[in-house]
């Protein structure tokens, strides 16, 4: 009798305990899975948490810098050296010390290593002393702050437990967290780093699904997540005991215009070069002018978005005052006329016998690019301008559109190298950099300029004149090379009790970002 | 350059557009993605030559570790199927052969018509909807529960886990054995071995069982293990449709990523896996028929 007294009594023990053991642990299926493993050198860790290691410095809500292993930095006066101190109590998960070796050994493999973390300007990493480590550039380059925000530290391969091939697989580092088990296609299991310098993490345990689409919409109706990345067509449709996450993102899409008139001219991946349409101002300020970006939020993107004006919108190194309410097609039409384009009985404006229509191309495979083009065309037909929404393979866009189409792109990053890559001419026609081929010396002294300042905060006024510095620039006011249309917001679905906290904008890639303030998620209920 | 994927931009992702020049340069390098195909292929072929199968930049891995790795996930999934579809599709076919157009044996034939003629990853889709979604007596993914570790996932729950792959990818195997079954058993019973035993006495269920299932099980096992093949590729379409990792998600992983020594290495594999079916099969029929020892004159 007392026996099953017993029983009953640690059988409602058991019962009672498994709720609590919910708070302890997280499941969440937001993708991001990386095959290669969780090897900083190759590039895990660029966006999100890298959560087995940690990163010299942090991003900021705001994205500027904030210290994370190192307490103080600075650059010298000729911008090619970042002189670090470092916190002296970092320990890795296996409780030893992490030091200024390690940290010259991360940066100087990741530059051998070839994989997404580029370090291409780095020239060395050299230790000074225990605690100091100098960081020595081939060129000045403020991005280089992105390497430091983003670049976790690996032990270095001369002590036990040190980096050897196969760390992607077993990683060990001074994040919040340390891998338990990656079962590869299937889940990651990771709990508590009990070395961990910074604030305990709220969650021992998290667990990371990397399902399809469809089974993490059935593992949520199944009540299995806590947190799951949702696609926008089905955000309005969460089971009762999730709450509906928007974050907002600099993952953009907007036309970019061909730059230059038709020469005959070839890349040098041999795709023609060039497009009398577009490579008049008038018409991509006009196309600028017309577009309905509410609409087109409300149209290809089920209303979870906002209008775009800019390749980084919201960000510190964007001007927010590109931006205007309401389409102006008045104006749009004052400046076709302005130009010499003539409307004719058709309907279309012609300028010397140039008819204005050109191809707007978009990737086949993308139905969110396709409503984008189908309806961007319908908004500026009015004008007498004839967008051919076209679509391709992304193999025929290299070979033939790249660039002399007008073609639906997105972009969006948390670094302002990105601006550099797309409007600097030294880019033009590499790849999908500046493949318009947009040139003007003016920007491309702005770019540079700054590249070679003092400081993000400094840098960020070279970075907004480049976009319009009152008499030129890349954004709509001066040579308006793009007309950019919607940011994408990512949707997730959480459970009612996780509070994620202040959320950042996301850049392009929709999941694993939204990890980057994963110390500051709590649990509501109990 | 006959892919129309680039492996740099494949390998990059959505960070295409945040890598410099260099760096690309450098990646190329790496894999040596920079090299003529023709460099290429000559050194992987004499890799290939040391028993070496290369390496694959999207796991970051030996090839030879993905495939070893992955197949016994696979091996489980393929061997059970396999296993099953073999015993049920000759019980069937028998049991269908023997009583040539009674109700049994057209409800068995038309049933081995329909499943014939279904693709596996509609059937499996459909599976999902039906018993994980709906239902909710099978899980709607992967080869174990959510949050727990490989070492304490108790066999039980794999079979579970593994019931509905297995169970959509046998269907497919059991019809065309059914078919081929039933058709040699109906020749039996209408030859005159079948007419001999009739004035002897024996029943249909007799004969079916005394000289019928030597006769059927050549068929049968013939067709088992030359469609390993088909297996193979089926289990590529179920492999996706349950989210279960195995070699199958790994193919269609290097394929969309142009990770040619992976895709080279699997291509190779799965030939030597359909052959050496082919020549358990081959050197099975002897023991079976022994009349295939005998010299031809």
């Amino acid at each position: 009798m007392r026996r099953i007294f017993l029983l009953g009594l640690a059988a409602t023990c058991i019962a009672f305990s498994s709720p609590a053991l919910s708070k302890e642990q997280l499941i969440l299926a937001i993708g991001g899975e990386p095959e290669q493993g969780f090897d900083p050198l190759l590039g895990w860790g660029q966006y999100g948490s890298p959560l087995f290691q940690s990163t010299l410095l942090t991003r900021g809500r705001d994205l500027t810098p904030e210290a994370g292993l190192a307490t103080a930095w600075t650059l010298s006066a000729d911008r090619l050296t970042w002189t670090l101190t470092l916190r002296d109590d970092a320990r890795f998960s296996d409780g030893t010390p992490l030091t200024a070796e390690d940290v010259a050994y991360t940066f100087n493999a990741a530059k051998q290593a070839g994989g997404r973390a580029d370090l291409s300007a780095l020239n060395k990493a050299n230790v000074l002393d225990n605690t100091t480590v100098e960081l020595t550039l081939s060129v000045p380059r403020i991005t280089f702050l992105d390497q430091l925000m983003t670049l976790g530290i690996v032990p270095n391969a001369s002590r036990t437990h040190g980096y050897r091939e196969g760390y992607g697989r077993q990683p060990l580092g001074s994040g919040p967290y340390r891998l338990i088990e990656w079962q590869e296609g299937e889940q990651l299991i990771v709990e508590r780093n009990p070395y961990f310098h910074g604030p305990l993490p709220t969650f021992e345990r998290l667990v990371f699904l990397f399902t399809t689409e469809a089974s993490t919409l059935s593992a949520a109706h199944a009540g299995q997540l806590d947190l799951a990345a949702v696609p926008p067509a089905l955000a309005t449709n969460l089971p009762s005991h999730m709450k509906r996450i928007v974050m907002e993102s600099v993952d953009n899409r907007g036309i970019l215009f061909p730059m230059q008139p038709v020469t005959g001219e070839l890349a040098s991946s041999g795709a023609p070069i060039g497009n009398n349409v577009t490579a008049d101002r008038a018409i991509r300020q006009a196309i600028n002018l017309a577009l309905d970006r509410s609409t087109l939020v409300n149209v290809a993107l089920n209303g979870f978005g906002r209008p775009a004006f800019g390749p980084a919108d919201g960000m510190p190194w964007s001007l927010d005052d590109e931006a205007f309410a309401s389409p102006d097609s008045e104006r749009a039409n004052a400046i076709l006329d302005a130009a010499g384009w003539k409307r004719r009985n058709d309907g279309l404006r012609y300028k010397n016998d140039q008819p204005a229509r050109f191809r707007l191309t978009y990737p086949a495979s993308d139905t969110t690019r396709q409503l984008l083009a189908q309806v961007s065309a319908e908004m500026v037909r009015p004008l007498g301008i004839e967008m051919q929404p076209t679509s391709r393979h992304w193999d025929e866009i290299q070979r033939e559109a790249l660039h002399q189409d007008a073609i639906v792109f997105g972009f969006g990053s948390h670094s302002p190298q990105e601006v550099y890559y797309l409007f600097h001419s030294q880019h033009a026609g590499f790849g999908f950099y500046n493949s318009g081929l947009y040139s003007n010396a003016t920007v491309d002294s702005h770019l540079e300029a700054a590249q070679a300042a003092s400081g993000a905060e400094d840098a960020n006024h070279h970075w907004q004149a480049a976009q319009w510095d009152g008499n030129t620039g890349y954004g709509f006011r001066g040579d308006a090379s793009w007309a950019w249309m919607v940011n994408l917001a990512h949707v997730y679905a959480a459970n009612t009790c996780l509070d994620l906290g202040e959320l950042g904008v996301a850049p392009h890639g929709h999941g694993w970002p939204i990890t980057a303030n994963l110390l500051e998620w709590r649990w509501t209920c109990d | 350059m006959l892919s129309p994927i680039d492996p740099v931009d494949a390998y990059l992702g959505p960070q295409m557009a945040q890598v410099s020049p260099e760096q690309r340069a450098l990646i190329a390098e790496r894999w040596s993605f920079d090299a003529s195909p023709a460099v290429q292929f000559s050194h992987w072929l004499s890799q290939l030559l040391t028993g070496e199968l290369g390496w694959s930049h999207i796991y970051n891995q030996p090839v030879s570790e993905i495939i070893s790795q992955r197949f016994q996930r696979s091996f489980i999934l393929l061997g059970s199927a396999w296993l099953l579809s073999l015993l049920v599709g000759f019980a069937l076919g028998v049991i269908a052969g023997a009583k040539e157009g009674s109700l049994l044996d057209r409800l068995i034939s038309g049933y081995a018509y329909v499943t014939a003629s279904t693709p596996a990853f509609w059937l499996g889709i459909l599976a999902v909807l039906l018993f994980s979604v709906h239902l909710g007596w099978t899980p709607t993914c992967c080869a174990g529960p959510v949050g727990v570790l490989n070492q304490d996932v108790s066999t039980l729950t794999r079979l579970h886990h593994l019931a509905l792959p297995v169970i959509t990818l046998a269907l497919l195997g059991i019809a065309t054995i059914t078919l081929h079954t039933r058709a040699r058993m109906r020749v039996l019973m209408n030859s005159e071995i079948a007419l001999h035993a009739f004035a002897q006495g024996a029943s249909r269920s007799d004969i079916a069982w005394r000289h019928g299932l030597r006769h059927a099980s050549l068929p049968a096992l013939t067709l088992a293990f030359a469609s390993l093949g088909e297996l193979f590729g089926g289990s590529i379409l179920i492999e996706q449709v349950f989210a279960y990792p195995g070699l199958g998600q790994a193919t269609v992983e290097a394929g969309l990523r142009s990770d040619v020594p992976l895709l080279l290495g699997i291509a190779l594999f799965t030939a030597l896996f359909v052959s050496v079916g082919n020549l358990i099969a081959d050197s099975l029929h002897p023991l079976i028929d022994p009349r295939m020892t005998q010299e031809q004159p």
